[in-house]
C-alpha cells in the first residue's frame, strides 16, 4: 500500500500555546482515518496544516506525495476539504457558488455547470440550484459543501465535523455519503468528536488531546492493547449476586467479572472459555438465558483512551466538557 | 510495509505564473456578491449622485446666474492673486462658474475614489470574516499572492470605474448648466484631466491600503468601515481641501503630488501583499 498522507513531527502552536505538538501518523491510500478528541484537541489545525492552509512551527507533511508547505497549491488542487462552517457565500445562489469553485479548480464554463447539475441532483439539491443560500438549513448548506468538496473528484477528502448540527436523518445521509465515497477508494481524513460515525466509517483512529496524538491504529489493534482477552456478557435475567460473580470468578480463564442489570459482565482468555462458564453457572442452579461474546468499537477504546487521559490529570475536567469523569471502571492495563 | 507516493517533478523554487483567469473569477464573485448587497451598493450609488450630480447642478445654476462682479475682488489679494491668474483672466461673467465648478467642486471627485475603494475593499477582507466564507477561498489552488491581487483589484477596479464615470457626468453636467453663460466645453481642462487620469486611481490605492491594513485587525465589515472611516476621512477632508490648489498649479506640480501618493499607496500595497498569507487569514478568523 502507499501512503496518501505521511507527517512527520507536524508541529503548530498558536499565541495560547502549542495547537498540534510533533504529530506523525500516515494514512494509506483509499484508508478512512477518524481523527477524534475534543474541542480544541487538534484536529482543525491538522486538517489546515494538511491542506497547506496553516505552516508548521516544526516538522513536515506530504499529501498525495506534495509537501504541504512548498507545494501548497498542488496539494489543495488533488484535496477536497469539507470544513465545519459550510463556508458558502450567503448572496450567491447555490449554483453560483459551486460554479465559482469550479472554475477556479480549471473546469470550463460549460464542464463547470454540468458537473454542478450532476451533483446538486445527487445531493438532493437541484430545486434550490437558483436560491440565495442565505437561509439553508445546517444540513441543506452541508450538502451544497460537501458538493463543493466534491467537484474535481479529490483524492483525498478531508471532512471537519460533518455531521455537526445535523438532524438525525441528515447525519444518517451524510454518513451513507461517506460510506460511498470510501468504497470508491477515496482517502478520507474524517475530524469529528462524534464517535459513533467514526467508528462506523474509520478503518484507522487517532486521538488527539490538546494537540498531542495519544493513540493511533485499528480500534481492533488499540483494544487489544488496552483490555486483555475478551469481553462478554451473561444474561441470567437479573443483576448477578456475590456467589454468582464467585462462581464466574471461579472459572479458569475468566479474568474479570461485575454484576450487570440483566446479569454480569466478565472477561476471558479466549472463546473457548465460554461454554465453561455456561457449565459452571447452570450446574450452579442458575437459568442462563443468553452468553454473548462483544469485541471493543472505536466508541469503547476512545474512552478507555480518555480514562487514561484522566487519571493523568488526577481526575479532573481537562476539556470543555467532552472530557468527563467516567463511571465506567478503568482497566487496570489503561490506568498506568 | 507502506511506502510514501514520490513526489511529483516540481522546482518549488521557481514562482508560479499568475493565474489570470482564477483572479478574474474571484473579482467576479465579489462584485456579484457585493451588486446584491444593499449595504454597500447604496452608499456607492448615492454618495457620488449628491457629490456630482445634485450639488454641481444646483450651485451651477446658482453661479450661472449670481451677480459675478465680486469674484475679482475676492481672488485679487497678492497671495491669492498668484494662484488664481487662469481664473481672473476670464471674461468676468464666466469667473464664478469657472471657480465654483471647474476648481471648488470638482475635488469632491477625489472623495468618490477614497469611498468607493474603501468600502469594497472592507467588504472584501474584513467581511469574509465576518461572513465566514473565508475558508470557501483559503481550500481552493489559487496562490495568496493572485487571492490578494484579485481581492485588491476587486475593489480598485470599481473604485475607479465609477471615478471615471463620475468624471465624465460631472463634466457633462457642469458644462450643460453653464452652457448658456461659457458658450464652450470649460471642464475638463489639463490640470483637472491630470488630476483625474493620474491621481484619482493612486488616491483608490492608498485609501485600499489603509483599509487592508484595518481589514487584517478588523473581524466585521462596521468595524473596519469604523475604523477606515477614522484613517480615510482625513484624507478626503485633506483631499478636498487642497485639491482646489492642485488644479490650479502647474502641471509638473500635480504630476510629483501624484508621484507620491503612488509610492506611499504602492509602498502600502507591497507590505499588505507581504503580509496576505493564508496562515495569516486563518488564524485571524
Amino acid at each position: 500500500m502507499t501512503d496518501a498522507i505521511e507527517t512527520c513531527e507536524l508541529s503548530r502552536s498558536f499565541a495560547s500555546g502549542p495547537a498540534l505538538d510533533r504529530l506523525s501518523i500516515t494514512v494509506e491510500e483509499g484508508e478512512v482515518l477518524a481523527l477524534l478528541g475534543p474541542n480544541g484537541a487538534g484536529k482543525t489545525t491538522t486538517v489546515r496544516l494538511l491542506n497547506g492552509i496553516l505552516t508548521p512551527d516544526h516538522g513536515s507533511a506530504r499529501v498525495l506525495g506534495y509537501d504541504v508547505t512548498t507545494q501548497g497549491d498542488d496539494v489543495r488542487r488533488r484535496t477536497g476539504v469539507l470544513t465545519e462552517n459550510a463556508g458558502l457565500d450567503d448572496r450567491l445562489t447555490t449554483r453560483e457558488n459551486l460554479v465559482f469553485t469550479a472554475r477556479v479548480r480549471g473546469f470550463s464554463a460549460d464542464a463547470a455547470t454540468k458537473r454542478v447539475n450532476d451533483l446538486l441532483e445527487r445531493f438532493g439539491m437541484a430545486d434550490r440550484a437558483d436560491d440565495l443560500t442565505q437561509g439553508f438549513s445546517t444540513g441543506q448548506r452541508k450538502r451544497v459543501a460537501l458538493a463543493r468538496a466534491l467537484l474535481h473528484d479529490p483524492e483525498v477528502l478531508f471532512l471537519d465535523e460533518p455531521t455537526s448540527g445535523l438532524d438525525p436523518a441528515g447525519t444518517r445521509d451524510v454518513i451513507e455519503l461517506i460510506n460511498s465515497l470510501s468504497s470508491e477508494g477515496r482517502t478520507i481524513v474524517l475530524a469529528t468528536h462524534f464517535l459513533g460515525e467514526a467508528g462506523r466509517l474509520a478503518d484507522r483512529m487517532a486521538v488527539l488531546h490538546r494537540g498531542h496524538l495519544r493513540a493511533f491504529g485499528r480500534p481492533g489493534d488499540l483494544a487489544a492493547e488496552i483490555w486483555q482477552g475478551i469481553g462478554a456478557r451473561i444474561d441470567i435475567g437479573a443483576p448477578a449476586d456475590a456467589v454468582t460473580l464467585a462462581v464466574l470468578g471461579a472459572v479458569p480463564g475468566v479474568t474479570e467479572a461485575e454484576a450487570a442489570p440483566d446479569g454480569a459482565r466478565f472477561r476471558v482468555a479466549n472463546r473457548e472459555v465460554l461454554p465453561r462458564v455456561v457449565d459452571a453457572v447452570v450446574s450452579h442452579g442458575v437459568p442462563v438465558y443468553e452468553v454473548a461474546s462483544s469485541t471493543p468499537n472505536l466508541e469503547d477504546v476512545y474512552f478507555a483512551i480518555e480514562a487514561r487521559i484522566l487519571a493523568e490529570h488526577g481526575g479532573a475536567e481537562v476539556t470543555d466538557g467532552f472530557l468527563r469523569e467516567s463511571s465506567a471502571p478503568v482497566p487496570a492495563e489503561v490506568a498506568r | 510495509m507502506t511506502s510514501t507516493l514520490s513526489p511529483p517533478d516540481v522546482e518549488p523554487a521557481r514562482r508560479p505564473p499568475r493565474d489570470w483567469s482564477a483572479i478574474g473569477l474571484v473579482m467576479r464573485k465579489d462584485l456579484t456578491a457585493v451588486r446584491r448587497s444593499k449595504a454597500i451598493m447604496l452608499p456607492m450609488i448615492l454618495v457620488p449622485l449628491v457629490l456630482l450630480v445634485a450639488i454641481p447642478f444646483g450651485l451651477g445654476l446658482f453661479a450661472r446666474s449670481a451677480a459675478t462682479t465680486q469674484v475679482s475682488s475676492a481672488l485679487s489679494s497678492p497671495m491669492v492673486h498668484a494662484l488664481v491668474g487662469p481664473i481672473l483672466a476670464l471674461p468676468e461673467h464666466e469667473q464664478l462658474l469657472v471657480l465654483v465648478l471647474g476648481y471648488l467642486l470638482s475635488p469632491l471627485l477625489l472623495v468618490i475614489p477614497l469611498m468607493v475603494s474603501a468600502v469594497l475593499a472592507a467588504d472584501a477582507f474584513a467581511g469574509e470574516k465576518e461572513r465566514r466564507t473565508l475558508d470557501g477561498l483559503l481550500y481552493l489552488p489559487i496562490s495568496d499572492r493572485d487571492l490578494f491581487l484579485a481581492k485588491v483589484l476587486g475593489a480598485f477596479v470599481p473604485a475607479l470605474a465609477i471615478t471615471w464615470l463620475g468624471a465624465v457626468i460631472y463634466a457633462a453636467i457642469s458644462n450643460g448648466v453653464g452652457w448658456p453663460v461659457m458658450h464652450r466645453i470649460f471642464v475638463p481642462f489639463s490640470q483637472w484631466t491630470l488630476v483625474m487620469v493620474w491621481i484619482a486611481p493612486a488616491v483608490a490605492l492608498l485609501a485600499l491600503g489603509l483599509l487592508v491594513i484595518v481589514s487584517s485587525r478588523a473581524r466585521t465589515t462596521q468595524e473596519a468601515n469604523q475604523l477606515g472611516g477614522a484613517v480615510i476621512l482625513p484624507l478626503i477632508f485633506l483631499a478636498a481641501g487642497q485639491a482646489s490648489a492642485l488644479l490650479l498649479a502647474p502641471l509638473f506640480a500635480i504630476f510629483l503630488v501624484g508621484v507620491l501618493v503612488w509610492a506611499i499607496a504602492l509602498g502600502l500595497l507591497v507590505i499588505n501583499g507581504r503580509r496576505f498569507t493564508r496562515d495569516r487569514l486563518a488564524t485571524s478568523s
